[in-house]
């Protein structure tokens, strides 16, 4: 009995601007299916007729392969009415209701778009802008939705004749591919010099010459898909130097674009994981240790003070055709200057970075959602993946958050590392790292970040989460934002949010065993008053509970505490130790810092600046040039290590604290007997993570989360996953950075599981 | 004065009983120290003349050290209003002065703050009219509050309004910024910086009617930025008028060792206390015109322009910097905390 029947199939999940429709289309050409796709705003929606085996086995296939860069969060195949149909068509998208379905980030080129541009006898050899639906921009040229090409910047290039045949041809990779263009009908590259002076290259040439701008020394301002790089030689380190004088950037370290895998790892020893990193869709920067450097690259320029470096592979049609020409490596970093967001317009850039590149390689696609690129690590020891900064590639969606709330909600995160996370339908999106909101220019893009997340779904907030800080930029526009839409507002404690990051993106929420959250990081505003930052908390079914934390210290002077480690080592210091700070103040200093502690109120738990105090004891650091310095250099001087030769500076005292001047003071007795610096910092360490091992028994609990700024140190993740891993269920954040940017999120979750329950 | 005479060296609760002890330390040291025909009436008010519209302003002192380098509570008990007056357009001329005292003052000193209000008040052209003294007990203040109101008449030049700010407008200093909060600080904590730092507090009034008989209505605002600093004053503004405020880190005077004491502590000169500050909104084309008028008056040689009003940014203060950054400025809330990581 071959009797006809017609099934309706629904996907949802990261399916459009992927090539879901076009592969759907030629699946059921191959399976003798006919019908239809379509996109609507809830995923892709196929009608289907023909025999049920068929049709089973044709939704089998399209479930279990689906295309490369697509995600299905779910799938559904109902039998329904049957229908007629004379063959299998690609329905155009319309736009009926609102958007409910994940946006989609920006894809690496793929293998088939770098073979066409590399091909002499392709159309598009040559042409940076190739791409087709598994691979290009998206996210950031998107202006609204679905993810149509008349709802993106590309709409500014209408598609030649060859191009439209690709476009409506069902056997082609471009079959649907919104981001179609080719060098005809396309968009433009051109290369300027900081006066303004355009100089002449056909488009077989542009690249070579650009190759020979950044051999002679030039720093470069190159328009990337996703916003400004700033590059130059990183063999030169010259030009290196120039770049951190103009960008007023004196250590932080540069990330280095190779131009190829085979080039890195002459340079580099790789591991599986960091190459797996590397070359994934999402093509972060990931930072590769080593242990003494043998190639070429100005590695003490690059990456001042450091045994690891920054480095990424060409991950846009511009970034390989150049790489293609190039013989060195080179320094790629975020077209902004002085904490500024990453630029993407074509006039900012030249008003901003003229002063500092001296030539412009731009084009005139529009970028709407500019994007720095993400940073990933890898542990050494158990390769525990962290993310650094969650930006292109991986921004704006957020999956394997079980969210069910009628409430659309938005949370505005924390300060210096600002991200926004909003719940409007039923999936939970999170923006990517927007940066320190103290810039105005960040603020902008923050505020303008959050109205179009507004837009886009046309969904209100009802609920706006801020943090508890009262001065965060966030919280005080979180405040006029509730005002507006007449939303609930809710203040939410830091590290609370920290918490809630962690057990969100596990589900821990669903258990009722209980779990200890540890939670380190700079600073945070406490529910005391007091600037928190080494704190252990216990989650209990919609409660989380302040535990235990590292025993108060002074927080001194302000910001300026965080940005000078010596401070916090003045701070931390007993009477007895008063001599390791004659080097590092002036006499007038220590007679008025003295007088501050003795009459300072403000305290602080901060873990983050226990780290400052170390590296400044050890003389590693006493003044930071860019956040984290202190600790990150600290970390750097360890390359391995032996838990069996390792010792406690101090243990939980009776009360249940952290004895956190104890713990400095007889790290501080090593220091004075001439231990290296290896070998106290590998004890620091090693203290730090078997306090969570103590915390953790005292409290009887075997789930422990982890979360905070301090967590991006990989060392300490490693010993705490050796120390632990048998007898406890250990969790990190995952597909979240660790430090700030997770509060946007953790807000979220904090709000759902333990307000709103 | 000779204390000895008084027959009494601290002030204690019978001083503020209303009775005789009262009576005698009123005409001992106060009447006799402020004698005017307004008071001499010792009426329990004073009736006076204006003939024209009148500024009011009151304002309490509750600083602590009483008695700090560049001035007492006295002096700023007397600056203060006369300021706030002058802020409004208008030529002060009376004040009332009304004291909570703690029981146990030194008479000494209550003399010495009395003496500082008398010189004080003498040099801003202001009469004593009516008063008050009370005297609570010992723990129930921190040795002297003082309370003054002050009564102006408004010069008829004068237009000082919010309303009449516009985009454009130019933002003026009179002078050094931070110096007031900064040696009040560093005083109370003990702080031993190698030079000392003096308050600032003085009367600006007569340099603030200069500028409107010669300015008139071009002046748009008059800010004296007391607590909370330029940053507070300057958020009010922007969110008073919906306008932007920019202002240039490179131009905000700030004498050289208020800055290294600031940078030592940590703090934000723009969020610290003034006393001898004001800042003036006017005109773009008198701009100039202002600063050099202010800068030949000894209270304004280091006028200068630090800002403008603009369109872009409503409701925010925006700093740039030397290097093209540009941070945003918002009011103080509560003491300033740390937001970096
Ligand atoms: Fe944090
Ligand atoms: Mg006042
Ligand atoms: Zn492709
Ligand atoms: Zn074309």
């Amino acid at each position: 009995m071959l009797i006809q029947k017609t099934y309706k199939i629904s996907i949802s999940g990261q399916v459009q601007g992927v090539g879901f429709r076009p592969y759907v289309y030629s699946l059921a050409t191959e399976f003798l299916l006919t019908g239809t796709v379509s996109n609507n705003e809830e995923g892709v929606i196929i009608f289907v007729s023909g025999l049920k085996k068929v049709i089973f086995n044709f939704y089998d296939k399209l479930i279990q392969s689906p295309p490369p860069v697509s995600i299905i969060n779910d799938s559904r195949i109902n039998q329904i009415e049957y229908r007629f149909f004379d063959e299998f068509k690609i329905m155009p998208s319309k736009k009926s209701s609102r958007l409910n379905l994940p946006l989609t980030p920006d894809f690496a080129i793929c293998d088939n778009c770098k073979n066409d541009m590399h091909n002499p006898k392709n159309r598009r050899f040559d042409y940076p802008f190739t791409t087709c639906v598994n691979c290009g921009p998206r996210w950031a040229i998107t202006e609204t939705f679905p993810f149509e090409r008349n709802h993106t910047s590309i709409d500014d290039f209408p598609m030649c004749e060859a191009c439209v045949e690709e476009y409506t041809k069902p056997i082609d990779r471009r079959f649907h591919s919104q981001t179609n263009t080719c060098q005809t009908c396309g968009i433009k590259l051109f290369l300027v010099d900081n006066s303004g002076y355009k100089l002449e290259a056909s488009k077989h040439t542009l690249f070579k010459k650009v190759a020979n701008i950044l051999s002679d020394g030039n720093i470069i301002a190159i328009k990337n898909t996703s916003g400004y790089l700033l590059c130059c030689n990183a063999e030169n380190e010259h030009v290196v130097q120039e770049l951190r004088d103009k960008k007023n950037r004196p250590h932080k370290p540069f990330a280095v674009l190779y131009p190829s895998l085979d080039f890195l790892k002459k340079e580099l020893q790789l591991n599986e994981p960091h190459v797996k990193s590397l070359t994934s869709t999402e093509r972060p920067i990931t930072i590769i240790p080593f242990n003494n450097y043998k190639g070429n690259i100005a590695i003490h320029k690059v990456a001042p003070g450091l045994s690891q470096l920054g480095v990424m592979l060409p991950y846009s049609g511009i970034l390989q055709l150049l790489a293609n020409e190039l013989s060195f490596p080179i320094v790629a970093t975020s077209g902004n200057i002085h904490g500024s967001p990453i630029i993407s317009k074509n006039d900012k850039a030249f008003e901003k970075l003229k002063e500092v590149a001296d030539y412009f390689l731009q084009h005139n696609l529009k970028v709407t959602h500019p994007q720095d690129d993400s940073v990933v690590k890898l542990s050494n020891k158990f390769k525990e993946k962290v993310l650094f900064r969650r930006s292109r590639g991986y921004a704006p969606n957020y999956f394997n958050a079980s969210i069910n709330s009628d409430k659309k909600i938005i949370a505005l995160g924390a300060h210096l590392k600002s991200s926004i996370a909003f719940y409007p339908n039923n999936y939970l999106y999170i923006s990517q790292y927007l940066g320190n909101l103290d810039n105005y220019d960040v603020y902008e893009r923050f505020t303008k970040t959050t109205l179009h997340f507004i837009d886009l779904f046309e969904q209100k907030p009802n609920v706006v989460l801020v943090d508890k800080h009262p001065t965060y930029h966030s919280t005080l526009y979180g405040i006029e934002l509730a005002q507006q839409h007449d939303a609930e507002l809710f203040k939410i404690q830091h590290h609370k949010a920290h918490f809630a990051s962690v057990l969100g993106e596990h589900n821990l929420f669903t258990f009722h065993e209980p779990v200890l959250g540890v939670i380190w990081d700079g600073t945070g505003y406490g529910d005391d008053g007091h600037i928190w930052g080494g704190e252990f908390f216990k989650y209990q079914p919609h409660k989380i509970e302040r535990v235990s934390h590292f025993e108060y210290f002074n927080w001194l002077a302000g910001d300026k505490m965080s940005k000078a480690p010596k401070l916090s080592l003045l701070s931390l210091s007993n009477s007895d130790m008063q001599s390791v700070l004659k080097d590092k103040f002036s006499d007038e200093e220590l007679t008025i810092y003295q007088s501050l502690k003795k009459n300072n109120k403000l305290k602080t738990s901060s873990v983050g600046r226990l780290f400052d105090a170390v590296a400044s004891l050890l003389n590693i650091c006493d003044i930071n040039t860019y956040e984290g310095e202190a600790a990150i250099l600290l970390e750097n001087y360890i390359t391995d290590y032996n838990l069996d030769d390792c010792k406690l500076y101090c243990s939980i005292l009776d009360k249940n604290l952290i004895p956190t001047e104890k713990l400095l003071y007889n790290l501080h007795l090593d220091v004075k007997e001439g231990h290296s610096k290896q070998y106290i910092i590998t004890n620091f360490l090693y203290t730090l993570a078997s306090i969570i091992f103590q915390m953790a028994s005292h409290q009887k609990v075997k789930k422990i989360a982890c979360s905070g700024g301090v967590f991006q140190n990989t060392t300490l993740i490693d010993m705490i996953k050796e120390i632990g891993e048998n007898k406890y269920k250990l969790y990190f954040n995952r597909n979240l950075a660790p430090n700030d940017e997770n509060i946007s999120f953790g807000q979220i979750m904090y709000y759902l599981h333990c307000l709103n329950s | 004065m000779d204390t000895t005479a008084l027959g009494f060296n601290t002030i204690n609760l019978g001083h503020g009983s209303g009775g005789v002890m009262t009576r005698d330390l009123l005409d001992k040291i106060i009447f006799k120290t402020f004698s005017n025909p307004y008071l001499n009436q010792k009426h329990d008010g004073s009736i006076v003349h204006f003939n024209n519209k009148i500024a009011i302003s009151t304002d309490s002192f509750v600083v602590s050290p009483i008695f700090f380098k560049g001035g007492n509570i006295g002096e700023l008990a007397v600056h203060g209003t006369v300021n706030d007056v002058a802020m409004c357009g208008a030529i002060p001329k009376y004040l009332s002065l009304a004291f909570i005292v703690e029981e146990g003052l030194k008479i000494e000193e209550f003399i010495t703050i009395v003496n500082a209000i008398k010189l004080a008040a003498d040099i801003s052209g202001v009469q004593i009219i009516t008063g008050d003294t009370k005297v609570v007990e010992r723990g129930k203040g921190d040795k002297i509050f003082i309370n003054t109101t002050g009564f102006g008449e408004v010069n008829p030049k004068a237009n000082i309004s919010t309303d009449n700010i516009k985009v454009g407008d130019k933002i003026i200093v009179n002078g050094f910024v931070a110096q007031h909060g900064m040696a009040i600080m560093s005083q109370r904590e003990g702080l031993e910086f190698e030079s000392t730092i003096e308050s600032d507090t003085t009367n600006l009034n007569f340099l603030v009617n200069d500028l409107i008989d010669e300015f008139g209505n071009k002046i748009h605002l008059l800010r004296d930025p007391t607590r909370g600093g330029l940053a507070s004053v300057l958020s009010e503004i922007s969110q008073d008028t919906n306008k932007g405020v920019t202002i240039y880190e490179t131009k905000i005077p700030l004498e050289k060792q208020v800055a290294a004491a600031c940078e030592i502590l940590g703090l934000d000169a723009l969020y610290v206390a003034n006393e001898g500050v004001f800042i003036a909104i006017v005109d773009a084309d008198i701009a100039n015109a202002v600063v050099e008028m202010m800068q030949k008056d000894e209270k304004g040689k280091n006028a200068v322009c630090i800002g403008e009003i603009t369109s872009g940014h409503p409701n925010k203060v925006v700093m740039h910097n030397e290097l093209g950054g540009k941070r945003i400025v918002s009011p103080l809330i509560g003491e300033q905390l740390p937001r970096i990581c």
